[in-house]
């Protein structure tokens, strides 16, 4: 698990130097409105683009501005540094209207010669989910196109069938530390998924199986409180571990590069793969920018403290960033009102800076909620 | 009516708009001068940019129509009808087409709080920040929905949600208001793709909200219905080109506060009697000074790329005017306006949702790409305009904006030799952004990039001559 949790902090890992070494194709996409099967089927790498705590944007701040998400900066900054220059094509989506102005930025000031826009709806109507099976299929068959790779049905499913089985080892990780002796800190896990948008699925299925049997016999010591972590873009395991270090273990999470990925299941009846996909990755979506979905979104997040047992939840969101901030509120009251005790922080991202005030909001409110330490 | 009713924009504004009503355009200027002091000072100095001499007649007509607008949706439970709130991006003529519906749009609601009321609308956003909600969202609706959500404005009966897809900030406080205050939204997502199918799906979307509203509402939406605010729309489309027209001469026939009136125009009464006047007025004075020959010099035309600034309109629009520099227009007032084919219900509804699919800020931030569209249309107007600059406002919320405005200053430098002035102000607050310090940046920029940039003439150079602040004739 040590070396996959190095391999988890690093841009260009050693999967993705091997994948490239042996004339491999990367793709670069940003939200998890692009499902990965699309491009495996394709024989193409996606590549979730993330920053990983990266606190410069000088460069970026040329291109987005102060007034822009710290995360959508930090992605570009990496991007115009040439960090990402392994990428063979953008896949951009429209996670959120400051994504959008990233890649059109990245796009406009580094150029990448593929560059595919995937438009997911913002409202889970039948209507809605038919657009988006096109818009599926129309970004699969562009990628595979251009480059000249084949895309059969056989193939996708079979692409499918791996990320769900993929899913199935993340919920079972999931539950290691959601026991009442946690077998693995929310950071440790946290790192784990991370990886798994970073490189090649059949090596990361083996991964997981390997990570599980190691940690059928660990126990995680010293924690005052069990708690669920909810919020925007977070890929800081440092801010994870921040939690951590103070004595709030994450047992449970509704992260956009947590769990919203790999709890929802697909539906196993549906005999169309688009469609398979659509539902999965649209209809069942758990993000705020689905802007009819706030009671299943609170719904989740009510299971998952009734599951785990957690003693509070903290929800997180970026500076700027609109459609966390304003459900985080919403989320806020309706589970107070429920009587579950919450934190909302607002940080920039990697903000290393920002460490202190957040450790001292953190340390206080788990006096607050007791735990039990 | 409880005491706290009293104290919600709407009511404010109303009885504001009430006292103003009592002002006559044939007032001399120093009887409306002496009228103006009987508001409070900000609200006093705010609002006499529609009470200059040059626009007074305007103005007055605008103010008097927002009125019957605002007092229509307050009455409306009264009169049997579900008053809906809108965002600005959504024409109004769908709501004012039933009988049993009455539209009102959140930003201008917001808007006549901060150019109207002591203190604008800061008290408002204070609500929604006690609420515990971020700094950042964006003002333009926090400010009307915090007045509502505090309980002591009048509550709208729907909403209607009409930004997915052109701004995340605007859908997600709407989204958070209907849960609030535990009414229905209905959704009309902009498919943030040009293509036909994109359209295709829009059409689509539109379709189903009519038939939700239908149902909402317990109303057929007739051909008959629909034809009788749309012949009124085309008549306001009509004086919308001759006014676009208008601003092509130099020096330039319609007052810099028209901007203001014709998008406060356009998503408000739109379609009714009240705003084929407005529209009329506007057209009328600005022949009547074209034809007068006795204009002001004009030393700079500015177009404004996104909003203009609010909270201070006479700071503004006013001051602007003084300098001798043109505000054109700004993108609020780009709705385009086609004429509706009104021989049938498809027709009236197809003709609907080209209206709505090219309006200010679903056509530019709900397209495929936010900077493309944007710049073609920015290149566009500032050249059929003849403008000498653009100037971004640089709103705090404007997320979508900020984030691909490099990209056109960038282009319209490129393709059309145009510079742009990066501001940034809060647009309906001056917390962030005094409106003393907007005039010094965008003073600066004028005499120092425009003025001697080189697209100007050795004539223009001269005007510098005259000093900054000296009176023009009007």
């Amino acid at each position: 698990m040590l070396d996959a949790l190095r391999q988890a902090r690093v841009i260009e890992n050693d999967y993705v130097k091997r994948w490239k070494a042996d004339g491999g194709v990367v793709v670069g996409y940003s939200c998890s409105f692009a499902p990965p099967e699309i491009f495996e089927a394709a024989g193409v790498l996606p590549f979730r683009i993330r920053a990983l705590g990266n606190s410069r944007t000088e460069l970026a701040d040329s291109r987005l501005s102060r007034f822009n998400c710290s995360f959508c900066r930090a992605c570009l900054q990496l991007g115009l540094e040439g960090a990402y220059d392994f990428l063979d094509g953008l896949v951009e989506t429209n996670g959120c209207d400051q994504l959008r102005g990233m890649f059109e930025n990245w796009q406009y000031a580094h150029p990448v010669a593929f560059f595919h826009y995937l438009k997911g709806p913002h409202i889970e109507t039948p209507e809605a989910l038919e657009y988006y099976t096109g818009e599926l299929r129309a970004c699969a068959l562009t990628t595979a196109a251009h480059f000249g790779r084949e895309l059969s049905e056989p193939a996708l499913w079979d692409a499918i069938h791996r990320q769900e089985r993929i899913r199935v080892l993340q919920r079972q990780l999931n539950g290691m530390r959601a026991k009442e002796n946690p077998a693995l800190t929310g950071a440790e896990m946290l790192g784990l998924i991370l990886l798994g948008s970073a490189m090649l699925a059949t090596e990361y299925e083996r991964l997981l199986t390997q990570v599980i049997a190691e940690s059928e016999t660990r126990t995680v010591p010293g924690f005052k409180a069990r708690l669920v972590l909810g919020g925007s873009a977070t890929d800081e395991t440092e801010f994870v571990e921040l939690i951590e270090d103070v004595g709030g273990l994450v047992v449970a999470d509704a992260l956009c590069f947590g769990a919203r990925a790999f709890l929802p299941e697909l539906d196993r009846a549906e005999a169309d793969p688009w469609r398979a996909l659509a539902d999965l990755y649209l209809r069942r979506s758990l993000c705020p920018r689905m802007f009819d979905g706030f009671a299943r979104r609170l719904e989740f997040i009510e299971r998952l403290v009734t599951e785990t047992r957690a003693h509070g939840v903290i929800l997180v969101h970026n500076k700027f960033c609109d459609i966390h901030g304003i459900d985080n509120t919403l989320l806020r009251k309706k589970l107070r009102e429920v009587g579950t005790p919450v934190l909302t922080l607002e940080k920039e991202y990697g903000g290393l800076a920002d460490f202190g005030r957040l450790r001292t909001r953190v340390q206080a409110f788990l006096e607050h909620i007791g735990g039990r330490a | 009516m409880t005491e706290s009713r009293q104290s919600g924009i709407v009511r404010r504004i109303g009885r504001l708009l009430e006292l103003i009503q009592r002002i006559r355009p044939n007032l001399s200027d120093a009887e409306t001068a002496g009228l103006l002091k009987l508001l409070p000072p900000e609200s006093g100095h705010s609002l006499a940019a529609f009470f200059e001499p040059h626009v007074r007649e305007a103005g007055l007509q605008f103010l008097n129509m927002l009125g019957t607008w605002m007092s229509n949706a307050v009455g409306a439970a009264a009169a049997g009808k579900k008053a809906i709130l809108i965002p600005f991006n959504f024409p109004p003529e769908l709501v004012t087409a039933f009988d049993n519906a009455y539209p009102i749009t959140t930003e201008v609601l917001t808007t006549l709080a901060a150019a109207g009321l002591e203190g604008g609308g800061e008290r408002y956003w204070e609500v929604m920040m006690g609420l515990g909600l971020p700094d950042h969202i964006c003002s333009a609706n926090s400010i009307e929905l915090g007045s509502m959500l505090s309980g002591h404005d009048f509550q709208p009966a729907a909403i209607i949600s009409a930004a997915p897809g052109a701004c995340d900030a605007n859908s997600k406080i709407h989204e958070f208001a209907s849960l609030w205050l535990n009414i229905p939204q209905f959704i009309i997502e902009k498919p943030v793709d040009d293509t036909p199918t994109g359209r295709r799906q829009y059409e689509i979307y539109y379709h189903r909200l009519i038939e939700n509203l239908e149902e909402f509402l317990g109303e057929e939406l007739t051909a008959e219905k629909l034809r009788r605010v749309l012949t009124r729309a085309n008549r306001c489309a009509e004086l919308y080109w001759e006014l676009w027209d208008l601003h092509k001469p130099s020096p330039c026939p319609v007052p810099n506060i028209f901007s203001l009136i014709l998008a406060g125009t356009r998503f408000s009464m739109w379609g009714a009697d009240e705003g084929v006047a407005t529209m009329e007025k506007m057209v009328e004075v600005a022949k009547r000074r074209l034809a007068d020959k006795r204009l002001p010099e004009q030393r700079a035309r500015v177009l404004w790329a996104y909003t203009s600034y609010y909270f201070d309109l006479t700071g503004l629009f006013t001051w602007m005017e003084g300098q001798g520099y043109l505000h054109l227009m700004d993108a609020l007032d780009l709705a385009m306006p086609q004429p509706i084919d009104t021989s049938s219900r498809e027709s009236m509804i197809n003709g609907l949702i080209d209206a709505s699919w090219n309006y200010p800020m679903n056509r530019q931030m709900g397209s495929s790409s936010m900077s493309q569209a944007w710049i073609e249309d920015m290149i566009y107007v500032a050249k059929d305009l003849k403008a000498d600059c653009v100037v971004y406002c640089g709103h705090d919320a404007c997320k979508q904006t900020w984030s691909v405005v490099s990209i056109l200053r960038d282009e319209l430098r490129r393709r059309a030799n145009i510079p742009t002035l990066i501001l940034h102000g809060d647009s309906w607050m001056s917390r962030t952004t005094p409106i003393s310090v907007i005039q010094k940046e965008l003073d600066d920029f004028i005499r120092n990039v425009v003025l001697v940039g080189p697209r100007r003439t050795r004539q223009t150079k001269r005007r510098l001559a005259r000093p900054s602040g000296a009176p023009v004739e009007r």
